[in-house]
């Protein structure tokens, strides 16, 4: 029986060619989607949870509260693992990462010359008991139990050494101090959230024999033993707390408290956490998710609606099945058995595009795509699971409307246009409500990315360009920005804590007087070059002078700080910018801060978030960045001519031009991948909604081909041809818009919520989604009621 | 052995009932090789329909054997379809994605037989209408009266007792036709029951009793 139905329905399918080869081609590319879809989304979920007993492992937060105005941390102090370690019995194992990255590369020499190294950590000795990454060389135990010990993946080990095993032993030097190989482990999988090429031992840090309970600038983990409650180990944190904080929190008006997050969260978890690794917002993963299921929807909708439409050609083989005695059974089975073929073949057809597209959806979504998680045994599990669904859910509709038709009307061809008309008009509403709708979502991506990109951020980032340079060279800095501005590649240069596009610092203001509200601000150490340097605009003030900085040096205990404020913390304290200059406040560890000038608000980081208070301070000392603007012309000559003068002046640490402006945009990265991928899925949903319209078309042109013949003998041109098709199209493609505009309205709000700073989105991108998706539906309209129209009448009429 | 009572079929317009058969009665006997014959429109299609089943929509009654149908569940009914009746059908109605041999095993494939019992069965029909070289071919590539033959050998693969044929030889030159009159014949003399609707008068010489039908009666019942 089978048999005979699988051969029944392959020369079904061949019979059909274009519908066979649209919804081949149709569910292959959603199949493709689904798969790669289900591959990210798997790999974002499966962070962090490869170490053994993972849901034992948490990384610990801190909440800081002072004046009422709470802050959360990702990084915790450095006394907190060993107290733990030591006093709590509940924690069998605790561990610090401490991630340099965050503050500077580093220089490293393997024997070839100093090369500059980003992802550099210390952890210290009990970081592969919480975290069980494979060894590969070197004893546990022994990795970082002394200062100066290092561990280095593998990749680095091949990278630096050509072999595993020629990286043990060997010492390098670390911005010029020697260390020892110890280990080489693993490399960091890539769903794990930590990715280093070096781990240094903590010993070797000034911490490291003397954990203090302030900075707090360290990952830590804990690993709890079985059976803790999280919420009483909280609490005794808690106590913790105020056994060793307690006189300091009194004291400064300040609270802390610590608190768990599981591992396997920390991805996916709070973004404004610090991290070491830059993680994925759960709404992106629903919203992919989602997207991936309404592909699928619209794949699979083309292969129902095709095959209801051409129902009215098989009646008569139905209605004959059932006269020898088919029962409706076994009819169903026949169809359903069509569409499971067609599933598996188109099933086959994409694992063999995404082995062949893995390479370019590796670039797209950022992550490997692992194909070894499709041969697995859940991978299998998986695609089986999915193609007898999608065969289903395809063939359920059509097969039941099939296997129902009543056999005499089959055989005596009474049955109009097949059963379910309305079924199929509001599917067809559907497919072109999602197509429509994640083309407006698209636009609306794009209008906020661009908006973020062109805004006028308030200072002047065109051919300004970024270099860090190594703390020992500071007391040259003066010389070296004068030998950079005569070399003529440089207009203005200034030194700078960090770019302008995100300033990290914190601080605490306190106004003075009988203004006694503290409150946080951003702070950032420049040098008197820099407000010209990125043309801020002083709206009152002036900059910092000579006599201002002399002043700031004297240590007699009357020294005076001249500090820059902008409008933002001016308008905190109450002030305007004219009545403000002159007054004194504390700023920091500054006590006595003279406001001399208020610059104009700008934007120190993502639009993601308001400008909030800024303090600009005159400490060229902190600072780690030159900020340098370069004249017009080729900017590859300017930083040629940069790049030797540096060579001479910095020896050892190279020459790594940044462009502010284009690390301005990587702020965005991650809109800017999410308007690449929404502008893949509206492709591919468009794509797929006008295949399944074309073969929608087609058949009703068949269908109509006499009428059509009938109107061109009576006069009818081409268009009205084509007005006769598309009209009823047209009706419906109009209540999908509709929707489709509903829908957009939600999203753009939704989606901008999450900007402090929003773009106006205005009619435009619904305007061009739906006049885009019209056209390309007239289009294909029109091709296919061309080819009817141009047959001639007195042939299609004659066969009648 | 069939047996019907009063039969009504009509269609309801807005205005009054069409009947398309109005109180027909109706009794075969085993054996019987019958003709319905009457001008277009008469009812011959609809009664041989409501005989074989395949309309339920009507009033009266039809009893098969001792048993009255309308009284029948869904399923006793479609297995009464199953094993006793066989159709042939003017415009042969093969199904054209299947070869010959498919074609007359398919109500085989519904009536679950054996696959070694099909094969045999299949064999002994090719064989009997000398098909046997053209088992392999599709529909359209055989002339019309291969075609009926192959309607006619699907339609006694099952072994039915009661044969319906409507306007068997309607598209068939009167060569081929009177070829598969002599089937009919054959099949009759077997033991088949028979019951064929055609608008040609010699077709009914080859049967045992000749009804005629005029605007939904029967107008005549005659043996021959």
């Amino acid at each position: 029986m089978w048999k005979n139905y699988l051969k029944i329905s392959f020369r079904n399918l061949q019979k059909r060619k274009l519908y066979t080869g649209i919804n081949l081609l149709g569910l292959t590319i959603a199949l493709v989607s689904f798969i790669a879809i289900s591959l990210y989304i798997h790999h974002e979920w499966s962070y962090d949870r490869m170490y053994s007993d993972y849901e034992r492992i948490y990384k610990l937060n801190q909440e800081f509260t002072s004046e009422g105005q709470n802050q959360l941390v990702g990084t915790s102090p450095s006394s907190l693992p060993i107290t733990l370690r030591e006093e709590f019995p509940e924690v069998e194992k605790a561990t610090l990462v401490f991630d340099l990255s965050i503050f500077s590369s580093v220089m490293i020499d393997a024997g070839a010359g100093n090369q500059e190294e980003k992802r550099y950590a210390m952890v210290d000795e009990n970081f592969l008991d919480v975290f069980d990454f494979q060894l590969l060389a070197g004893q546990k135990g022994k990795l970082w139990d002394e200062p100066n010990k290092l561990v280095v993946t593998e990749e680095t080990a091949d990278r630096l050494f050509g072999n595993v095993s020629n990286a043990v032993g060997k010492v390098i030097k670390v911005d010029g101090q020697e260390f020892e190989i110890t280990g080489v482990m693993q490399n960091f999988p890539s769903n794990s959230h930590m990715d280093f090429d070096f781990l240094a031992s903590f010993q070797t840090h000034r911490h490291g024999k003397n954990p203090q309970w302030s900075p707090s600038n360290y990952y830590n983990y804990v690993k709890l033993r079985e059976g803790t409650d999280v919420v009483a180990f909280e609490s005794k944190m808690a106590q913790m707390v105020e056994k060793y904080l307690g006189a300091d929190q009194k004291e400064y008006g300040f609270q802390t408290a610590f608190y768990t997050q599981p591992i396997a969260a920390v991805h996916t978890g709070d973004p404004t956490l610090n991290r070491i690794k830059p993680g994925t917002d759960l709404k992106y993963l629903y919203i992919f998710g989602v997207v991936a299921i309404l592909l699928i929807a619209i794949g699979i909708i083309n292969y129902v609606n095709l095959a209801t439409a051409e129902a009215t050609e098989r009646n008569k083989e139905v209605g004959l099945r059932k006269v020898m005695g088919a029962d409706r059974f076994q009819l169903f089975g026949q169809f359903v058995s069509e569409s499971f073929i067609l599933t598996l073949g188109a099933l086959l057809v994409s694992l063999l595009v995404i082995y062949l597209l893995a390479p370019f959806l590796v670039n797209l979504g950022q992550v490997p795509l692992s194909l070894d998680l499709l041969a697995s045994p859940l991978g299998i599990g998986f695609l089986i699971a999915l193609a007898l669904l999608v065969g289903l859910l395809a063939g359920l509709y059509p097969s039941l409307i099939l296997s129902g038709m009543e056999p005499i009307k089959a055989l005596g061809n009474k049955i109009k246009m097949g059963g379910g008309a309305w079924v199929r008009k509001s599917l067809v509403v559907f497919q072109f409500f999602v197509s429509m709708g994640l083309l407006i979502s698209t636009f609306v991506v794009k209008a906020q990315l661009d908006f973020m990109k062109e805004v006028n951020l308030g200072y002047s980032k065109e051919r300004l360009v970024a270099v860090s340079y190594p703390y020992e060279s500071r007391s040259q800095m003066p010389t070296i920005k004068a030998e950079l501005i005569r070399s003529g590649a440089a207009i203005q240069v200034a030194q700078a804590g960090d770019m302008p596009i995100h300033i990290k610092a914190g601080y605490k203001m306190f106004p003075g007087g009988d203004n006694q509200s503290e409150f946080m601000i951003t702070g950032y150490s420049v040098d008197t070059d820099l407000i010209n340097t990125i043309d801020l605009e002083l709206v009152a003030g002036e900059n910092f002078s000579e006599s201002d900085i002399k002043r700031s040096d004297l240590e007699d205990g009357t020294e005076e700080f001249p500090i820059i404020l902008n409008e933002a913390a001016i308008r905190q304290m109450g002030w305007n910018s004219e009545e403000a200059i002159g007054k004194h406040v504390n700023l920091g560890y500054m006590q006595n801060s003279l406001i001399k000038g208020v610059v104009k608000d700008f934007y120190f980081n993502s639009l993601h978030h308001e400008v909030g208070p800024l303090a600009i301070f005159n400490d060229p000392a902190d600072a780690s960045v030159l900020l340098i603007k370069i004249p017009e012309g080729d900017p590859s000559k300017h930083l040629s001519t940069l790049a030797g003068i540096w060579a001479k002046l910095v020896p050892g640490r190279p020459f790594n031009p940044v462009f502010v402006d284009s690390a301005y945009n990587n702020l965005y990265q991650s809109e800017q991948n999410s308007s690449a991928v929404f502008t893949l899925f509206s492709g591919i949903a468009i794509l797929l909604a006008l295949m399944g319209l074309f073969g929608l078309v087609s058949y009703v042109a068949l269908r109509r081909t006499r009428e059509i013949s009938i109107r061109k003998v009576l006069g009818a041109t081409g268009r009205d041809v084509l007005g006769v098709l598309a009209i009823d199209f047209m009706k419906l493609l109009g209540v999908s818009a509709i929707l489709a505009i509903g829908f957009g309205l939600w999203f753009a709000q939704m989606w901008l919520k999450g900007f402090a700073n929003q773009t106006e989105v205005g009619v435009t991108p619904f305007l061009i989604s739906i006049g885009l998706v019209f056209t390309l539906a007239i289009l294909t309209i029109g091709y296919r009621s061309w080819k009817v129209f141009r047959l001639n009448p007195a042939k299609t009429l004659k066969s009648e | 052995m069939i047996e019907l009572k009063n039969i009504d079929k009509y269609i309801e317009s807005r205005f009054q009932r069409i009947f398309i058969l109005k109180g027909v009665n109706l009794s075969i006997q085993e054996g019987e090789f019958i003709t319905l014959m009457g001008p277009s429109g008469a009812g011959k299609s609809t009664l041989l329909n409501i005989l074989g089943l395949l309309d339920e929509d009507y009033a009266g009654e039809y009893f098969f054997g001792e048993r009255n149908i309308l009284n029948m569940k869904e399923k006793e009914r479609s297995n009464l379809h199953k094993s006793e009746f066989g159709y042939i059908f003017q415009a042969y109605h093969l199904i054209d994605e299947l070869t010959v041999y498919e074609n007359i095993e398919t109500p085989l494939l519904y009536r679950n037989v054996s696959s070694a019992e099909r094969k045999s069965i299949i064999a002994e029909l090719l064989d009997r209408f000398k098909m046997v070289a053209k088992k392999d071919l599709f529909p359209a590539q055989l002339s019309g009266g291969q075609q009926q033959l192959v309607g006619i050998a699907r339609a006694i693969a099952g072994r039915p007792r009661v044969l319906l044929a409507d306007e068997p030889t309607g598209n068939l030159h009167s060569g081929q036709a009177k070829e598969i009159m002599e089937v009919f014949k054959e099949l009759h003399a077997e033991g088949t029951t028979i019951i064929q609707a055609t608008h040609a008068r010699e077709n009914a010489d080859y049967g045992t009793r000749l009804i005629n039908l005029v605007d939904g009666r029967i107008e005549s019942d005659e043996r021959i």
